[in-house]
């Protein structure tokens, strides 16, 4: 079971979406008609604050993070405190990079 | 389950994979008009209204349970409008590539025990199993954030486009603390498999091992499916709908699909983690095995999870109504302010703790 | 899996040079994204094929659920208008083109046949979750450690670098 694992969800990714697909291609074909809501058609894709550009890339960081610390996990038993003091150095370094960010007042949404 | 089963197996073992498949998806669809009926009725009830009641067959009108199913085959026959400047071909992509991860991850969920057939043959309750277990889970609601981002850009709408940015960095942004709630869970029982964590949970059930992951996991389900009361993403006040603001139709009942589907997901991920999974608190499976038999045991089993994930369900709805929304920078804060460090400090703590043991 | 790990292994390549090529191709740049995102999944897939299953969650985790969202982001925030010009090739240009892609992909194939086994796979079966972990948690015990520091490195230098951008 395990071995065909990979395959078996590739089969299962397949027969699944093809139920759910359906519903929205029974339908006519898009039609243009004006929208109330829609102010002007140029231009609207342009405001975008770094915000969110920021946050995405401290959400890749804290991610990466993330997974090493699941692989930890998986182990730790194997570990022990061996593992914990490793993990704690790891964590103490990125704290100061938390601590950095916060004081750049990089997660404020003002 | 491969290709090669075809001679190595019988053709038993594809038509029972279909038939889990076929299964699944027809359950699934029938949680969103559930879902939405029990959302209007819900309130009704708490706020002294009716509801929607009328809609039935003939002379019965089942409390208005018929009314979603009116809804949707309204939504059926509605006409498809993309709006002017629209990007048209991710504007068809974007709720596909909501459904799409949200139907995947059913496929790792553990529905009851394993189930051995007399010639020695075993079903196994889930659709696939595998060792990563929920980082399956996690990999693809993470791709969920796709279908939101393109959603809103493809639309070519302020507010969609305002509310899918916002949806999208809040989805990230709660991601971490909840695989950061996961670690703790691992820690416990050295595997993601969530067969076996289930089975771990025998004698103890995991939120008493884990309550603060606890904790973390569930404000982090109502983040990443941007419900209430994190759902400024969608504030109607400000927003219209949100990402979602110019589909109608099908499409837009797909976006309904995919978010209840995760919702139901994450229901049951929270039910296996923490609450036992299929297992029946204070009754063993050996017993229930001995006493009914496999099938009516499996059974029961399965009416334990779909019960704990309807509780879960119940709360999303109950919680919808009773809390009012965040401010968005308030939300971020807790995310990446509370939350954050909260789930450090649990998986430090659980693992000192772990290794004082 | 044994007879089938070829064809899913052909299947998913011919999909990756598709998609790979689609990224290259695509005119509106949030489309190009998304093939990239497709490409990532497709490896993910390959990683699954070869029993390597921990790999493949976490390129879905992290380079197709993460850093791909980035690229989204920046891509929607420089607003980068789709590509008009479409590249007229005359027919001498593209005779030539021909040729040499022909010429190109011969040699590839040429110098594939000879350096690399037909199929490198090799799946030992069961999980290397543990195998991985304990690879890095005990013998690279130090690079893990040093995997920090850069990932410190790379919070200070985003916040530095938007900080700015965002100054007017």
């Amino acid at each position: 079971m395990l071995v065909a694992a990979a395959v078996g969800f590739l089969l299962n990714v397949l027969s699944r979406f093809a139920g759910p697909r359906r519903p929205s291609k029974v339908k006519y074909e898009s039609y243009e008609c004006g929208v109330p809501t829609d102010v002007s058609k140029s231009g609207v894709r342009e405001n975008m604050s770094v915000k969110y550009y920021v946050t995405a890339l401290l959400f890749i960081l804290f991610d990466i993070e993330t997974v090493f610390l699941f692989l930890w996990a998986k182990i730790f038993s194997q570990l022990g405190w061996f593992g914990i003091v490793e993990v704690f150095i790891f964590l103490v370094v990125l704290l100061c990079g938390y601590v950095y960010v916060l004081k750049a007042r990089a997660l404020e949404w003002d | 389950m491969g290709l090669n089963f075809l001679h190595d197996h019988n053709l038993l073992a594809l038509a029972i994979v279909i038939a889990k498949v076929v299964f699944l998806l027809v359950l699934l669809l029938q949680i969103p008009p559930l879902m939405i009926w029990l959302e209007r009725r819900a309130p009704a009830l708490m706020q002294r209204r009716r509801g929607p009641n009328r809609v039935g067959l003939f002379k019965w009108r089942l409390w208005g349970l018929l009314q979603s199913l009116a809804d949707a085959i309204k939504l059926i026959f509605k006409e498809e409008i993309a709006p002017a400047g629209a990007h048209k071909a991710l504007f068809q992509l974007a709720p596909l590539l909501g459904v799409i991860p949200a139907f995947v991850i059913v496929a790792v969920i553990p529905f009851g025990q394993t189930i051995t057939l007399a010639n020695g043959m075993t079903i196994p309750l889930s659709l696939t199993q595998l060792d990563v277990g929920f980082l399956f889970i996690l990999a693809f609601s993470s791709l969920g954030v796709y279908s939101v981002a393109v959603a809103g850009w493809a639309s070519n709408s302020k507010y969609s486009l305002l509310g899918s940015l916002r949806a999208s960095a809040q989805m990230i942004s709660y991601e971490i603390p909840l695989g950061l709630s996961l670690i703790p869970i691992v820690l416990i029982y050295g595997t993601f498999d969530l067969n076996s964590i289930v089975a771990a949970q025998e004698q103890v059930w995991g939120v008493v091992k884990a309550p603060l992951s606890f904790v973390i996991f569930l404000v982090c389900m109502f983040a990443e499916t941007n419900r209430a009361p994190f759902d400024m993403a969608e504030g109607e006040a400000e927003l219209v709908a949100g990402f979602h603001t110019e589909y109608g139709s099908t499409k837009f009942a797909a976006f309904f699909l995919s978010e209840y589907v995760v919702m139901f997901v994450l229901s049951c991920l929270a039910a296996t983690l923490f609450f036992g999974g299929w297992q029946i608190p204070f009754i063993s499976h050996a017993w229930l095995l001995a006493t009914f038999g496999t099938a009516v045991a499996a059974l029961l089993g399965f009416g334990a999870l779909l019960l704990k994930a309807a509780f879960f369900m119940w709360l999303y709805v109950w919680v919808r109504w009773t809390l009012p929304r965040f401010r968005y920078d308030r939300l971020m804060a807790l995310g990446w302010k509370f939350l954050l460090p909260l789930g450090l400090f649990n998986i430090l703590l659980t693992s000192v703790i772990l290794g004082s043991y | 899996m044994m007879d089938s790990a070829p064809l899913v292994f052909y299947t998913l390549a011919a999909l990756i040079t598709f998609s790979s090529i689609m990224v290259v191709a695509a005119r509106t740049p949030v489309i190009s994204a998304l093939f990239l995102v497709l490409d990532l999944f497709l490896l993910a897939c390959v990683y699954a094929s070869l029993n390597a299953n921990f790999v493949a969650v976490i390129q879905v985790l992290v380079y197709a659920g993460a850093i791909l969202v980035l690229f989204l982001f920046v891509i929607m925030m420089l607003n980068v208008p789709r590509v008009r010009s479409k590249p007229r090739i005359k027919a001498l240009d593209g005779l030539l083109i021909t040729m040499v892609m022909v010429a190109f992909l011969y040699m590839l194939y040429r110098v594939i046949a000879q350096y690399l086994s037909p199929l490198p796979v090799e799946s030992a079966g069961g999980s290397n979750t543990e195998a991985v972990g304990k690879l890095l948690f005990v013998e690279h015990l130090w690079a893990f450690e040093l995997a920090s520091f850069l990932i410190l490195l790379a919070m200070v230098a985003s916040i530095v670098i938007t900080k700015k951008r965002a100054a007017p």
